[in-house]
């Protein structure tokens, strides 16, 4: 019962944190995500010591585990746009396979040349 | 009316965690990369749902309520990136460098291909983001006009196709450093290349893991400049 407080705790710190970096974003106009600038936000609480990991680790590890569960929900909306697939099928399977496999080689051959130059 | 929409939420709700928490036991199980939880949550409930005959204008409700946790949860990515700074503050320049040029190859060849394909703008920004975990390119998505369920399925599309051929096509270029083939793996594809990078062992996972929050954060970042390329074209 207290892991259940305690974690609920930690999510309105995690909440207010995702809400004071979406205002951010709205009053500056940057095109940058909320959640992009939150992650970002967190990073650097932690870093400077202002937060603790054992703060938020127990709602940040529940969540994370069940990301997927929010991905899902989003997801579920394809079936407003599976036309999409039917009109453009063979167009999107060509930028998705070339734009994945073209920069994996480059990040892997590239990072692999500069550890080698390193070690 | 009312109460019919008030169950229809509550039904939709019931689904959908039934269905994930039945594809996260198949996966966990089998941990096989096209038993993808995503694709088949939502496969599972979109068949309920057209066989019921329920719009996808009533489950609104319910996904608005299932996704309020997501933007709190995202933030959450923060907490890995911390457990691994040591990782960051050893090969910090190289990681975001590299991370960085993947990530805008990636954009910059997705929306290049599907610009020139003739596909509608709002397609061609919801594909541009699709390297980077779901709730990243949706967000990214979005700034720019794109769709985000749309974005959402070429999200999943990218990490399934990564965690199935990318340790092979990375084999086939001779790219055998643990920290080499981890970074490919999460920057092309999240968290589901992360996931098979996990498999190959701890150093991968670990780099994996850091260059899937990197990618997030780095691609949109450099949205902007991508966006401003493809203007020219076409």
């Amino acid at each position: 019962m207290t892991e259940t407080l305690k974690a609920l705790g930690q999510l309105a710190i995690l909440w207010a944190i995702y809400w004071v970096s979406t205002w951010l974003v709205s009053v500056t106009d940057v095109p940058i995500p909320g959640n992009v600038v939150g992650v970002v936000l967190l990073f650097t609480l932690l870093c400077t010591g202002v937060l603790k990991v054992r703060q938020i680790e127990l709602a940040t590890d529940f969540l994370l585990k069940h990301l997927v569960f929010f991905f899902a929900a989003v997801a579920v909306g394809l079936m407003e746009w599976g036309v999409v697939f039917y009109d453009y099928g063979l167009t999107l399977l060509a930028a998705i396979v070339i734009s994945t496999v073209l920069p994996l080689l480059v990040v892997g051959r590239l990072s692999q040349f500069l550890n080698r130059e390193r070690s | 009316m009312g109460t019919t929409n008030y169950l229809t939420t509550i039904f939709c709700i019931a689904l959908t965690l039934a269905a994930y928490l039945g594809t996260r036991k198949l996966y966990l199980r089998y941990k096989h990369p096209l038993l993808n939880v995503v694709a088949l949550t939502a496969a599972a409930v979109i068949a309920v749902l057209v066989v019921l005959r329920i719009p996808y204008n009533d489950f609104v409700p319910a996904k608005n309520i299932m996704t309020l946790l997501l933007g709190p949860a995202t933030v959450g990515l923060a907490v890995p990136l911390y457990r691994h700074r040591e990782l960051l503050r050893r090969f910090g320049v190289p990681i975001v460098g590299c991370v960085a040029l993947g990530s805008f190859l990636a954009m910059l060849t997705a929306a290049l291909i599907a610009k020139l394909g003739g596909l509608p703008h709002d397609v061609v920004m919801s594909i541009m983001p699709k390297g980077v975990s779901i709730p990243f390119a949706v967000e990214i998505a979005q700034i720019y006009g794109g769709i985000p369920p749309l974005s959402a399925a070429f999200v999943v599309a990218t990490g399934t196709l990564g965690s199935l051929v990318g340790g092979w096509l990375l084999t086939l270029a001779r790219v055998s450093h643990p920290v080499a083939r981890g970074l490919a793996l999460g920057t092309v594809s999240h968290g589901q290349g992360t996931a098979t990078a996990l498999m190959e062992g701890e150093q991968q996972g670990a780099m994996a893991g850091l260059a899937m929050i990197l990618a997030g954060i780095l691609t949109a970042a450099l949205a902007p400049l991508a966006v401003w390329l493809l203007g020219f074209v076409g």
